[in-house]
């Protein structure tokens, strides 16, 4: 696919903002970046491959102020659940109702963003559009973070807001107020043109995050963030058909107002006798579609001379099923059976643990007194793989167990300061 | 949350008591201490996390796109 004129143009006069800016002053730093992440899964019915390029660009013309500008896309294959139904109904019918369909995706994100420096405080705005085959998104963010007490205290505070856009097929007249008759969109298509058979639905999102940083002594450091995120629009996914009742396949529908809200705890201790770091994180969470998690992951890092780094990654996370989920919406006993006027086929709406183990490498290399290769500055180079492995309490494939639940995660990054 | 918010009082107050002094931050400042100190290397990770649970979070407010499939 290619690049929307759009998003090209946003990239060109970013890229442009950005060249005009470090030209006129000179540029003292200027630092690339780019990464490059696989992401993989292969459960029942489905697989999953994702391939996620990113290069951006900084500029710090003057101490007090950073430019920077980027790019970063998705570039998804694979298939997806297209038909949920559950154990009930898989039962009665003998037919493989449970049908998956292919996916093919191409997300395009261009971002720039302005940090303002001054010795104790920092405000930083942003904006940033992306586009899909069947979703589109404007965003924007702003924060402010300050220092007090000798640098021993940070706070922080950040804004930002989606317009969003998501393709949907247009309903026939004659069910518009039943969800219940509303049929899926079968493939993008059409999707953000004069297509009569397609519309688009608005999603809004409202984020908003709050946080404390301490210093306690020379080696503990601890850091608590609050997040809040009102969600307003079209939240299904408008490819997913859940059966309902007998013969009744209709497209997944769940509320359109959502509000969520975490408070997450974090802290590090440095053991001086190994020369190593010890990272701790708890979060909490809850919304207004009653669903409460909680997350829990430890990082041991260590140093191995002035420029390795070594991190080893455990992460566990254990959340419960929104009040509207069923595995089975054709009935069944509790709690399977219909709950209320939603229906959705997501797993990620269900209750399920999973666990994530993770190792992550760094190489970094900034000499004080000469540049190398007579040009760069510095030299960071960043490998890391993670694996997560789900455990699903209720959610199957009409009855059956989804098998195969590991998903994995590498990542390459490369950064270069001139 | 009543008691959550006045245990975040209390840690605020005694913040200003926790004063360590500018050169004894060579520790602090070490990037093993930092919690982003590779925030742009883990964030297709996190981005990832969010599209397969149902929570966010604690890691920043920038969006954009869905990405979600």
């Amino acid at each position: 696919m290619q690049l929307t004129t759009r998003s090209s143009l946003l990239g060109a006069l970013l890229a442009a903002a950005v060249l005009a800016v470090a030209g006129r002053a000179g540029a003292q730093v200027l630092q690339l970046d780019t990464g490059h992440t696989v992401f993989y899964e292969a459960p029942t019915k489905t697989h999953m491959l994702v391939y996620s390029p990113s290069a951006d660009v900084q500029v710090s013309p003057w101490s007090w102020i950073d430019v920077r500008g980027g790019w970063e896309a998705d570039v998804v294959s694979g298939a997806s659940v297209a038909t949920k139904a559950g154990g009930v109904y898989g039962a009665a019918h003998n037919a493989d109702v449970v049908t998956a369909a292919s996916v093919h995706d191409f997300r395009n994100v261009g971002h720039g963003e302005i940090e303002l420096k001054g010795n104790t405080t920092s405000l930083t705005a942003g904006y940033s559009y992306g586009t899909e085959h069947d979703y589109v998104s404007n965003s924007m963010h702003v924060s402010a973070r300050t220092d007090a007490f000798q640098h021993n205290t940070q706070f922080e505070l950040a804004y930002a807001h989606n317009w969003d856009k998501v393709c949907d097929l247009v309903q026939d007249t004659a069910v518009a107020n039943q969800p219940t008759s509303w049929q899926a969109l079968p493939n993008s298509a059409g999707c953000f043109t004069s297509d009569p058979t397609r519309t688009t639905h608005d999603l809004a999102v409202d984020t908003y995050e709050a946080s404390w940083a301490q210093s306690w002594s020379p080696v503990v450091e601890t850091q608590l963030t609050y997040s809040a995120q009102l969600v307003d629009g079209f939240q299904s996914d408008p490819y997913r058909s859940v059966i309902i009742g007998e013969g009744i396949k209709a497209q997944e529908h769940v509320p359109t107002d959502r509000a969520r809200e975490a408070v997450t705890a974090r802290g590090a201790y440095y053991l001086r006798s190994i020369k190593a770091a010890l990272r701790f994180s708890l979060r909490g969470y809850h919304d207004t579609w009653a669903i409460n998690s909680g997350t829990a992951e430890a990082e041991f890092e260590k140093s191995f001379g002035e420029n390795v780094r070594l991190m080893a990654r455990l992460r566990g996370y254990r959340q419960n099923g929104a009040v509207f989920w069923s595995d089975d919406y054709f009935g069944g006993a509790p709690p399977l059976g219909q709950k209320g006027q939603y229906f959705t086929g997501d797993r990620e709406l269900s209750p399920f643990w999973s666990a994530l183990g993770g190792l992550r490498a760094v190489w970094s290399v900034q000499p004080a007194d000469h540049r190398i290769f007579g040009f760069i500055q510095s030299f960071k180079l960043a490998g890391s793989g993670s694996m997560q492995w789900f455990s699903y309490d209720e959610y199957t494939l009409a009855g059956t167990p989804v098998a195969n639940t590991f998903a994995y995660v590498g990542t390459v990054s490369l950064t270069l300061g001139f | 949350m009543r008691a959550l918010f006045v245990l975040v009082l209390v840690l605020l107050s005694l913040s200003g008591c926790a004063t360590v002094a500018p050169e004894q931050r060579a520790i602090l400042a070490d990037p093993t201490m930092q919690f982003d100190a590779e925030g742009k290397h883990e964030a297709p990770l996190r981005h990832a996390l969010e599209n397969r649970e149902g929570s966010m979070g604690g890691t920043g407010v920038q969006g954009g796109g869905c990405g979600c499939n």
